[in-house]
């Protein structure tokens, strides 16, 4: 939990130092939001978290849902209504929930609803570097991009507001150094209504998309549009610092910061445009900008979006304007910036000397660092997933195989020094692109999911299989929770949002409800058992499924610890230790070294879980439970 | 480089308590009415990987990220973890770095190949950092917070030995508040006592190397 959870509850207005996903969180709540709905993705995860941890206090009815497409149907279904909704979800997260989301840029809200997607470049915890910017374009609804705690507050307002003035759900849209930026932001009043269901106002009709309404509803949007381009073109949330420069540059989001600070170094003083609303673009405004200007830099990241539409605006506006950005090399689309990079690009264009050579000290830094080991991240100590995967890998020794895997944790495997995995795509993809291998392949097909993901994308696919009759096995990893992001609830958890009770689905049940009958169910920690049973199974004809059962480690650690049990470590016996190293290959366990003088095994007291697996794979019976003195 | 604007570049290993630390030293700065911003990594990166915290504190910052070279101190709470972000430090930017190496698996994995291979030290960090700057202060934060009473403060004993730095600008007032407002409530005394043994270990062994408060 973070720790501006304290704060976003709290009564009394005031200067916090906050995250921004939590900023967002207490805006919603002073908007007086009703109806919450999520799936947990980087990096928005602490808006669910923080709604949920605070979620007793307020009466608004929230879902940890299965999956980003259920979630904003469940909002869109509230706003219909009438009552104020928020659901949150990272880039590739709108792809899911991308079939509702465009039909309801068709059929509009009556509550203002607002969607927070969170782009992330540079792919810190995502598939791709996917730019979101294009789903507002491409569907018509409006998108708002704050670029730090404080704004992201006071525009999360606004949306709200402009989405009932418009009868449109709204964007808000960040990028993981927006999202994940702390700084300070004043928090209001809480004045909420408390929670009242309406009436449904029956206009047959009146939220159905097809054929002839489709139609209707899309001469209307494009009508709304214009209507919001000319409030977009006067709106506040756009600002220009103007100091009668030639010289001007355009950014939003995150790219302003880095503009602002890149100008300070450089010590330019530049007129800025900082747009807050990136869809509809407000062509009026920015033609103003451009006409008193020479050149133009666009300090944006990922794709020339803005860049694309300041071209077409400069057209009309200002044809001999240089415009300088992606287009003509000095930003690459690839990656986040940062200060120095947008130093680099600004200098580049204008010939400025720079005081400060960063090219020099990264260079210099590269030699210093030859020879330093990588750190991915990896299993933590004790979890299941490693005992589960080198169960795997024991029961196919021997065996030609492919493994298609999946998102979660468990996709950690195909780093270094683990480096198991041929495919991952997307959420449940292991299904369906296992599907197709065994088609293709003569090799045993493996696919590897988690239980969250599994009921998020999974299960269609499975079906599919089922139906037929695919041969391959499904590993599915069932730790209980969405462990990546923080051991978030799922379907199969017992509790929701806030602590509140909810029925668990019954994985083996699900499954068998397809008319799947082959599945085995092992615990990874009973090493032995479940290669033997695993193995048993992978040579059966597919469509099969494996069930690997042991609650996430965080998780149950956490739980332990609430009940005051001490977690113990497990010690290496130096004396009965041969030096096989059977504990360190294909386990990897960050607990467990190699001690540089005996070059025996040893185990970290600080960070040994006591899974104890690592004791069951040693051949002499080396590794025991740690006395205490 | 900057005026006015003092950068605390903090690396460590996911499970370590960064983003606690950045979050103490940041509600300390809105106790003093000083602006602080953090660029923080949550979610995968967590996974015993190797994390950063960008932490900048000043009335006319705006970005949340260290430019290159631009870090006042690099405050690491894993001895690798200091060389793996050394572009980020000032020439002669002050290093507070923890003793403590949490070996990866990768170089575990290859120990196994080669027999005579030995681990990147502490010692080697400290030969390759003393290239870019001589203010080095290494603590072993993880004996220290066991003298406090709980090891799970090594990331306070750090804090504290950055309090002690002259230029660095959050009154301890409201450091020690903000520590006792955001460590979970059970283990505030160890924390408060973590931070005098940080301060207390730095003011010992550390003002030869460090510009201290007085």
């Amino acid at each position: 939990m973070f720790l501006g959870v304290n704060d976003v509850p709290r009564d009394e207005p005031g200067r916090v130092f906050v995250l921004c996903n939590e900023a967002i969180v207490r805006a919603a709540i002073e908007a007086d939001v009703k109806v919450v709905s999520a799936y947990p993705g980087s990096p928005t995860t602490e808006i669910l978290d923080t709604f949920s941890s605070v979620a007793p206090k307020f009466d608004y009815r929230m879902e940890i849902s299965v999956n980003e497409k259920v979630a904003l149907e469940t909002c869109a279904g509230a706003s219909m209504a009438g009552l104020r909704s928020m659901t949150s979800m990272k880039s590739v997260g709108l792809n899911v929930a991308s079939d509702a989301f465009y039909s309801l840029s068709y059929t509009g809200v009556i509550g203002g609803m607002v969607i927070v997607v969170a782009d992330d470049p540079t792919a810190h915890s995502s598939q791709s570097e996917q730019d979101g910017r294009y789903f507002a374009m491409s569907s018509y609804i409006p998108m708002i991009e704050p670029s730090d705690p404080q704004e992201a507050m006071s525009m999360v307002k606004s949306a709200f507001e402009l989405s009932e003035r418009h009868g449109v759900p709204v964007i808000i849209r960040t990028t993981t150094r927006v999202s994940h930026q702390s700084g300070m932001a004043d928090f209001g009043k809480i004045e909420r209504k408390s929670f009242a269901k309406l009436a449904w106002d029956h206009h047959p009709g009146r939220f159905v998309t097809v054929a002839e309404t489709a139609r209707t509803f899309k001469l209307a949007l494009l009508e709304r549009t214009r209507k919001m381009e000319e409030e977009f073109d006067k709106s506040p949330l756009n600002i220009i610092k103007e100091t009668g420069s030639d010289f001007g540059i355009i950014t939003s989001g995150a790219g302003y910061n880095y503009a602002v600070d890149a100008c300070s170094i450089l010590g330019l003083t530049p007129s800025i445009l900082k747009l807050g609303t990136t869809y509809p673009i407000p062509r009026k405004l920015i033609a103003g900008f451009l006409k008193r200007l020479k050149t133009v830099v666009i300090v944006e990241e990922l794709s020339p979006y803005l860049e694309l539409h300041v071209e077409s605006i400069a057209r009309e506006a200002n044809p001999t304007i240089a415009i300088h950005g992606k287009r003509n090399g000095i930003f690459s689309e690839a990656f986040e910036y940062n200060t120095n990079i947008v130093v680099d690009g600004i200098a580049t264009t204008f010939g400025v000397q720079k005081t400060i050579n960063y090219s020099a000290i990264l260079d210099k830094a590269k030699e210093l660092k030859n020879g330093l080991p990588n750190r991915y991240p990896t299993f933590c100590p004790g979890c299941p997933h490693r005992a589960s995967l080198y169960a795997l890998r024991q029961a196919l020794k021997g065996v030609k195989h492919v493994v298609a895997t999946d998102i979660g944790c468990y996709s950690l495997s195909i780093l270094e020094p683990v480096n198991y995995g041929d495919t991952l795509l997307c959420m449940g993809a292991c299904i369906g692109v296992a599907s197709g291998i065994q088609y293709a392949v003569n090799e045993k097909v493996v696919a590897i999911i988690g239980d969250s993901t599994f009921y998020h994308a999974g299960i269609p696919g499975l079906i599919n299989a089922v139906h037929h009759g695919d041969d391959f096995t499904l590993i599915i990893l069932d730790n209980e929770v969405t462990a990546m992001t923080g051991q978030q609830p799922n379907p199969g958890s017992d509790v929701g949002a806030g602590g509140r009770p909810s029925k668990p689905m019954i994985l083996e049940n699900v499954i068998g409800g397809l008319g799947l009958e082959d599945i085995t169910i092992v615990d990874p920690y009973d090493l032995k058992n479940a290669v033997v049973a695993m193995k048993d199974a992978l040579t059966r004809k597919g469509p099969n499924v494996i069930i690997s059962r042991r609650a996430c480690a965080l998780h149950s650690d956490r739980q332990k610890r609430r009940k005051g049990e001490v977690i113990r470590s497990n010690e290496v016996a130096k004396e009965i230790c041969k030096k096989p190293y059977t504990c360190i290959r294909n386990f990897d366990c960050p607990a467990i070294s190699i001690n540089d003088n005996d070059r025996k095994a040893e185990i970290s007291e600080e960070l040994c879980d006591r899974c104890d697996v690592c004791a069951k794979i040693c051949p002499f019976a080396s590794i025991h439970l740690r006395e205490v003195e | 480089m900057e005026k006015g604007v003092f950068s605390i570049y903090m690396a460590g290993v996911g499970g370590q308590g960064l983003v606690l630390l950045s979050n103490v030293i940041g509600s300390a700065c809105a106790k003093a009415g000083i602006r602080a911003l953090t660029g923080e990594q949550h979610g995968l990166s967590q996974r015993s990987g190797s994390i950063n915290v960008h932490m900048r504190i000043g009335q006319n910052i705006r970005s949340p990220l260290i430019p290159i070279g631009g870090a006042d101190v690099l405050l690491s709470l894993e001895a690798l973890e200091a060389l793996r972000y050394v572009e980020y430090l000032q020439q002669g930017g002050v290093v507070l770095m923890n003793s403590r190496i949490q070996h990866p698996i990768a170089e575990t994995a290859l120990h196994v190949k080669d027999k005579s291979a030995t681990y990147f030290s502490v010692d080697e960090v400290r030969n390759r950092l003393s290239q870019v700057t001589d203010k080095i202060a290494i603590i072993d934060a993880l004996a220290l917070g066991r003298d406090a009473g709980n090891p799970m403060t090594e990331n306070i004993i750090m804090l504290g030995a950055l309090s002690v730095i002259e230029a660095f600008p959050v009154p301890e007032k409201s450091i020690r508040e903000s520590i006792a407002e955001n460590v979970p409530k059970k283990a505030v005394d160890a924390n408060l006592k973590a931070f005098e043994q940080g301060k207390g270990h730095a003011y010992e062994h550390l003002c030869n190397v460090i510009k201290c408060r007085k």
